[in-house]
């Protein structure tokens, strides 16, 4: 009888060293940035000693605050049309609305597996073709071209969450106050949104760090004096990376990560379980 | 109630004005450009003369290297990733005690809203010659020199595992969270050896995780372009740097078009392949199992 239950303390054992080791695994690099965000010298790469130089030349200069700006506005931005649109559909496909369903739905998916880079090159020559030949010079502005590539993926994550929340409502609810002839907009924010509310907080502030982090898109479509943050960044990789960009993305990383637990809180005070949570944060 | 559902309906149609109008649009555009040419030295595309004649390039030698590297990249990526996140979810959905559980999901999701770039420049540190991790594996003997991942495959190999990680644990967490501990119990009281309760009990109720995981890390891994371009030089590209550099230095739009067309098909094919092969494994489980029940009833009478 010992011999079993040692054998399976033992692979008990195991598992925890695993586990261990894989969220040291997930966390070095991440560690190893803000580390580095304490470097003094003149390359990201190269340790030269401890201190808070890079904080204050990031803190303090415009090419660097300028693009974390213009991220912060297209990802306020995304999330406000992704969860307009997202929530209506979302509803829309919650109430199985007929023979549009399966194939919008694909339509959704679609959105979901198609790479980044190919979104990014289709949209280029596209936005191209609506601000120069049809002459639709909002298209040429360069916080619109991101709100309206970021919002995409984002919309299809508002959707299926919302769908998701509503799946286990039923419509007597909304169909009891339109019997007592409440009309169609008092019915929607006095019974319906409250259902969906924390299904669109979650997924707006989603819409937002998805817009925050995206760098393959936006450094197609981004017009010059406008880039985001990760495209600075990512032009940064060529031309030399400072400690200044390590410590503007802590600090990136830390705001991401407050809007990250208030999407936890918010989904915990309305019940959901953590593997419910785990579903909604990736998008599932 | 008819004039109701058709009201309902309607909700719909902004979103996919939406994406029909930033998406498929779009994306119809660069099919059609796939199937144009270069016209000489300053133009990106020209449509007046159709062909398959842009396919036949980005299938040549060099490219089709690269497809071919990407393609080994992202199986062996994504085995990788299930092989290092399928412990790690059980231990999270049937060791941990649950209270903690949240906090863990909590934390494999810290890094991976880090962002995506920052995370892959983490790599770059770590890997850099001559630094920590360098001076580490030299002092115990492991390389004598300086560390020389950086630029390689191999690099880029570690950097897609870890970048589409958490991808993988999640959905195989929310599966294996839905395992009763106490039906791994029984399995073994009835005297299923732990190998069999692993592969009767666990991967039936895993399979939908492991599934999902599978493609959520698939499908982004075969377009990345990120995690090469930081960490690959020139010898671990990929497909989607191919697809930008058309665009971008080379200006050739057509052949960049048929590279991305290209592209999509191979993740389409890819994953219906291994659809289909699942659907063939499992009915053939299921039959064998079907004749298998009554001879083990037998042994055991």
């Amino acid at each position: 009888m010992s011999a079993p239950v040692r054998r399976r303390s033992r692979v008990d054992a195991a598992l925890a060293v695993w586990g261990v080791l894989g969220f040291l695994f997930l966390f070095l690099p991440v560690l190893v940035i803000i580390a580095y965000s304490f470097n003094t010298g003149r390359s990201m790469m190269v340790w030269q000693g401890f201190g808070l130089d890079a904080y204050r030349v990031a803190l303090s200069n415009p090419a660097m605050t300028g693009p974390v700006r213009v991220s912060l506005i297209a990802g306020v931005g995304t999330a406000l049309v992704a969860s307009v649109l997202g929530t209506a559909a979302g509803l829309a496909l919650a109430r199985r609305g007929g023979r549009w369903a399966p194939a919008f739905t694909l339509l959704l998916a679609l959105v979901m597996v198609t790479p980044e880079i190919v979104d990014a090159v289709s949209l280029l020559p596209w936005f191209v073709a609506l601000g120069s030949d049809l002459g639709l010079r909002v298209f040429d502005v360069g916080q619109v071209r991101l709100i309206i590539a970021h919002s995409l993926f984002a919309t299809a994550v508002v959707t299926f969450i919302v769908r998701a929340r509503m799946a286990g409502v039923d419509a007597s609810m909304e169909e009891a106050a339109a019997d007592l002839y409440a009309p169609p907009m008092r019915r929607f924010w006095g019974v319906t949104f409250p259902v969906v509310r924390p299904a669109v907080i979650s997924g707006s502030l989603l819409a937002f760090t998805l817009s925050l982090d995206n760098t393959v898109i936006s450094s197609f479509v981004s017009v010059s004096g406008s880039s985001p943050w990760p495209v600075y960044v990512f032009s940064s990789v060529r031309a030399g990376l400072r400690p200044s960009i390590a410590a503007m993305s802590t600090l990136m990383l830390l705001l991401t990560l407050v809007a990250l637990v208030a999407v936890a809180l918010v989904l915990r005070r309305s019940g959901d379980g953590s593997s419910k949570i785990a579903e909604t944060l990736t998008g599932g | 109630m008819r004039r109701r559902r058709v009201g309902e309906g309607v909700l719909a149609v902004p979103a996919a004005f939406w994406l029909v109008a930033f998406f498929v649009a779009p994306v119809a555009l660069v099919v059609w450009y796939s199937f144009g040419y270069k016209p000489g030295l300053f133009g990106t595309h020209a449509n007046d003369v159709l062909s398959f004649g842009r396919y036949g390039e980005a299938l040549n030698a060099t490219f089709a290297a690269t497809y071919a590297q990407t393609l080994q990249i992202a199986v062996i990526g994504t085995l990788a990733a299930l092989v290092i996140a399928f412990p790690m979810a059980y231990w999270m959905a049937i060791k941990v005690p649950p209270r903690w559980r949240g906090l863990l999901i909590g934390l494999v999701l810290v890094p991976y809203w880090a962002n995506f770039l920052v995370r892959t420049l983490g790599w770059q540190i770590i890997l850099t010659p001559d630094n920590l991790l360098s001076r580490m594996l030299e002092g115990v003997g492991i390389i004598d020199g300086p560390l020389a991942m950086m630029y390689t495959r191999a690099a880029v190999q570690l950097g897609v595992v870890y970048n589409y990680l958490p991808l993988m644990i999640l959905p195989l967490y929310v599966a294996l969270d839905r395992l009763d501990p106490a039906l791994l119990e029984a399995a073994r009281d009835l005297g299923a050896s732990a190998w069999r309760a692993l592969w009767t009990v666990t991967l039936p109720i895993a399979a939908p995780g492991i599934g999902a995981g599978t493609l959520l890390v698939f499908v982004p891994l075969m377009g990345d372009y990120i995690t090469p371009a930081v960490l690959g030089g020139a010898r671990g590209s990929m497909v989607g740097q191919l697809v930008a550099s058309q665009f971008q230095s080379a200006q050739n739009w057509a052949l960049g078009s048929a590279m991305a067309v290209l592209l999509v098909l191979t993740i389409l094919v890819t994953v219906g392949a291994a659809l289909l092969s699942i659907l063939a494994v499992r009915s053939v489980v299921r039959a064998n199992r079907a004749v298998r029940l009554p001879e083990t009833a037998g042994a055991a009478a």
